[in-house]
């Protein structure tokens, strides 16, 4: 696959990779040509761009800083950062990395050979930068509702732009690395919360756009139908026109006339039948903006405690009732078939007999404001 | 000047009217505000004079029973005064209705929506079944819909408290669309598991957006549930073929509602079909189906705020309030059913101002509670 690509590049007269040099990246030797990574299994990483893809810093004048080989002598020549931010080549990689973890030639660090990624960016630190902000992202991601007023906010901001500074420059490594890790065991659910949040919002960004894509498609289909539509209903009054010419007895001019009012007229009609289709997608969108705002509480059935005093009395299977004698000897079974009980009936008593049976009698006498106590009626 | 009539003018005082919002048979509807607070309310003017009898029997109803209720989920009565001949109903001030929302196409609803509004009704209808309470008329254009959201169920022309033992209530009531069998059957003893019927009615509503039960008769309508549903068997529901207006209305198999709710979960569809049960002691209560697993499944209810809500309505025709009491039909409390009077006719797409059935506090503009 990876050769398919390269040999279309080739077509195109891009530079590729691993296709060898084409002429015209001659005539780009200042400007710095950018590469699409061929190297899917072994060095991953590197910065992608929108689409998903690496694309890979290459020049001219690049030169392993190891074995000093250079594009002239090997055009193949690829160069690769660690985790160090220092270059070099694959062939020096694989001579020096392929038999386990090895001092980097530089600075010393251990290295591995899978720590190794592609070079996007011609300077090195715009590339360590990148990284580091990657890092800390992931574990810095609280937001402005997680704080009470803009001010601590701000103060949040301030210490994660010191952290991210402190480690772009190597400045205090492992105090730095101890604030990071105690920020992480101090806000684990919430950063964990946050990175759901964020998920959240892509599903919702991603199924918007795909709404809105469908509608797309779906208006454009509406309108080819329209247009089809028009132009058989034009060549059906032609057809019209020229059939009455023929049969009818009346003036030309007349007939046509009359046949053009009649097209208008139904042309017209159609224009306002079409409804204007309102972008669905565009509410959508409000919609889910606002889902990550508000959030939406957990369900709960009740919102008073009227049930919390059920206990005050339990309700007997049977009761000595002489006026619900007929509905329990319901023969016909009429009131049965139509939902009735005679519990409930026994239930709403009990309800009246002990509902405010613990209130305390004559508190509040006081009318409470708004509400009123006597219906008036007309006289 | 004798105290009580002080007491009422004092009271009156209190409201101001702004301009008339609608007119139905019995009623006109004010659009006011609270003179002290310029809180807005909805002011009611019950017509007394036309009514040889006295008031008109929905309207004590209505002050019967608002009287008392109180909860988030049923709209709140705040006054009740008379002016010159007529009784006055100060009512809580709401934009919209759930009616309006379910059929203006622009809007759409995620489960999570319906799971929101379902939990609405079910606590307010909760609240009114504690209370030994019917309100016999549950549909989409009831349950109005507050500025913040909050769904609020209104209109208690209709409701009355359960009945004692052995005494008979009317089956003419509930919206046809909206009606359980039992009622059509003509039964004359029942109870609040025929709200729970209207309920599940709403409930497929909500996630059709077009009427689920749509019968253009009462006959029709049998015939529509069961087309919907399948034909009852004395299994399903013992003693039904006993009621005083049984008729055979033909077999229908039952069809999996899965057919027809293709989208839904299956949690929904369970509630769904504990709601849609013929026997009235097996269907669903509303305690219990506030604590069915729909609710607790994710995604949660939505927060009221984030509700869909009409856009801003431009000067819509007055509508006609109240008409669901019909001076011309047979009593009190019997609901306007003659078949020209179904309060939605699916063919007459622009007949807002031709339903004689809509009650509805309708506002032209949206409007910031205090």
């Amino acid at each position: 696959m990876s050769n398919r690509a390269s040999v279309g590049g080739w077509l195109k007269g891009k530079t590729v990779r691993k296709g060898g040099i084409t002429s015209n990246a001659h005539t780009a030797r200042s400007s710095t040509p950018q590469v699409q990574s061929t190297s899917s299994t072994l060095f991953s990483g590197g910065v992608k761009d929108a689409s998903g893809r690496t694309t890979e810093y290459f020049s001219m004048d690049d030169q392993c800083p190891v074995c000093k080989s250079d594009r002239y002598l090997n055009p193949k020549l690829r160069l690769l950062v660690s985790s160090c931010y220092h270059k070099m080549c694959e062939s020096c990689i694989d001579r020096l990395f392929t038999l386990g973890p090895a001092p980097c030639p530089i600075c010393q660090k251990v290295l591995r050979k899978l720590a190794f990624t592609p070079q996007t960016f011609e300077d090195l630190t715009v590339e360590k930068e990148i990284a580091v902000r990657r890092r800390i992202a992931k574990e810095f991601n609280k937001r402005r509702e997680d704080f009470i007023d803009l001010r601590s906010y701000n103060d949040y901001l301030e210490e994660v732009e010191d952290i991210t500074f402190n480690l772009i420059n190597d400045v205090d490594i492992p105090q730095t690395e101890a604030r990071i890790l105690a920020h992480r065991q101090e806000n684990a659910a919430l950063i964990e919360l946050n990175v759901q949040r964020e998920e959240q919002y892509v599903q919702a960004l991603k199924e918007q756009e795909e709404l809105e894509r469908q509608e797309k498609e779906q208006r454009a289909l509406e309108l080819r139908r329209e247009q089809e539509i028009e132009r058989e209903e034009r060549e059906t009054a032609q057809r019209e026109i020229i059939d009455r010419l023929e049969t009818s007895t009346k003036s030309a001019a007349k007939v046509i006339a009359k046949s053009r009012a009649e097209a208008m007229k139904r042309s017209s009609a159609r224009s306002t039948t079409t409804t204007v289709l309102r972008s669905n997608a565009q509410l959508l969108r409000a919609r889910a903006a606002q889902s990550t705002v508000v959030p939406d509480p957990p369900h709960v059935p009740l919102q008073d405690d009227w049930y919390a005093y059920e206990d005050l009395y339990t309700i007997r299977d049977q009761y000595d009732d002489m006026y619900s004698d007929a509905v329990r000897k319901d023969r016909e079974g009429i009131m049965r078939a139509g939902g009735y009980r005679v519990e409930e009936a026994w239930d709403r008593a009990l309800r009246c007999a002990v509902a405010g049976l613990d209130l305390v009698p004559l508190s509040g006498l006081k009318p409470s404001p708004g509400r009123t106590d006597s219906v008036v009626t007309s006289t | 000047m004798d105290a009580v009539e002080k007491a009422n003018t004092a009271r009156q005082k209190r409201w101001v009217k702004d301009r008339k919002v609608g007119e139905g048979t019995y009623a006109v509807v004010y659009q006011g505000r609270e003179a002290s607070t310029s809180r807005k309310v909805a002011i009611k003017k019950i017509k007394v004079g036309q009514f040889k009898d006295g008031l008109d029997m929905s309207a004590i109803r209505e002050v019967k029973y608002l009287r008392e209720l109180h909860h988030q989920n049923v709209i709140e009565l705040l006054d009740v005064f008379s002016s010159k001949t007529n009784l006055n109903l100060v009512l809580e001030f709401l934009d919209s209705d759930l009616e309006m929302i379910i059929q203006d196409r622009s809007l759409v609803f995620l489960p999570a929506d319906i799971k929101a509004w379902m939990a609405m009704t079910l606590r307010g209808l909760e609240f009114c079944h504690r209370n030994f309470m019917l309100h016999r008329d549950l549909k989409p254009n009831n349950l109005l819909i507050a500025s913040d959201g909050q769904l609020k169920i209104a209109d208690f022309g209709l409701a009355r408290d359960f009945a004692d033992p052995g005494h008979k209530m009317t089956c003419q009531v509930i919206t046809r669309w909206y009606r359980p069998p039992e009622l059509l059957f003509g039964c004359r003893y029942y109870s609040s598991a025929v709200d729970i019927w209207s309920v599940g009615c709403i409930f497929a509503e909500l996630m059709l957006r077009t009427p689920y039960l749509p019968g253009e008769s009462d006959m029709d309508q049998l015939k529509t549930i069961f087309r919907a549903l399948g034909t009852p068997t004395e299994e399903d529901w013992p003693g039904h073929t006993k009621l005083p207006d049984y008729v055979p209305v033909g077999q229908f198999p039952r069809t999996p509602l899965r057919d027809l709710f293709t989208a839904a979960s299956g949690d929904t569809l369970n509630l769904l079909s504990r709601f849609l049960v013929y026997e009235p002691r097996r269907r669903i209560n509303a305690r219990d189906a506030l604590n069915h697993a729909y609710f607790f499944a994710l995604p949660h209810p939505s927060h009221p705020s984030k509700l869909p809500k009409p856009a801003a309505q431009t000067s819509r025709p007055l509508e006609e309030l109240d008409g669901n009491v019909d001076i011309a039909s047979a009593g009190p409390g019997v609901k306007a059913v003659a078949p020209n009077k179904l309060k939605r006719k699916l063919t007459s797409p622009d007949g807002t101002d031709l339903r004689p059935l809509a009650r509805r506090l309708d506002f032209t503009q949206h409007v910031k509670r205090s």
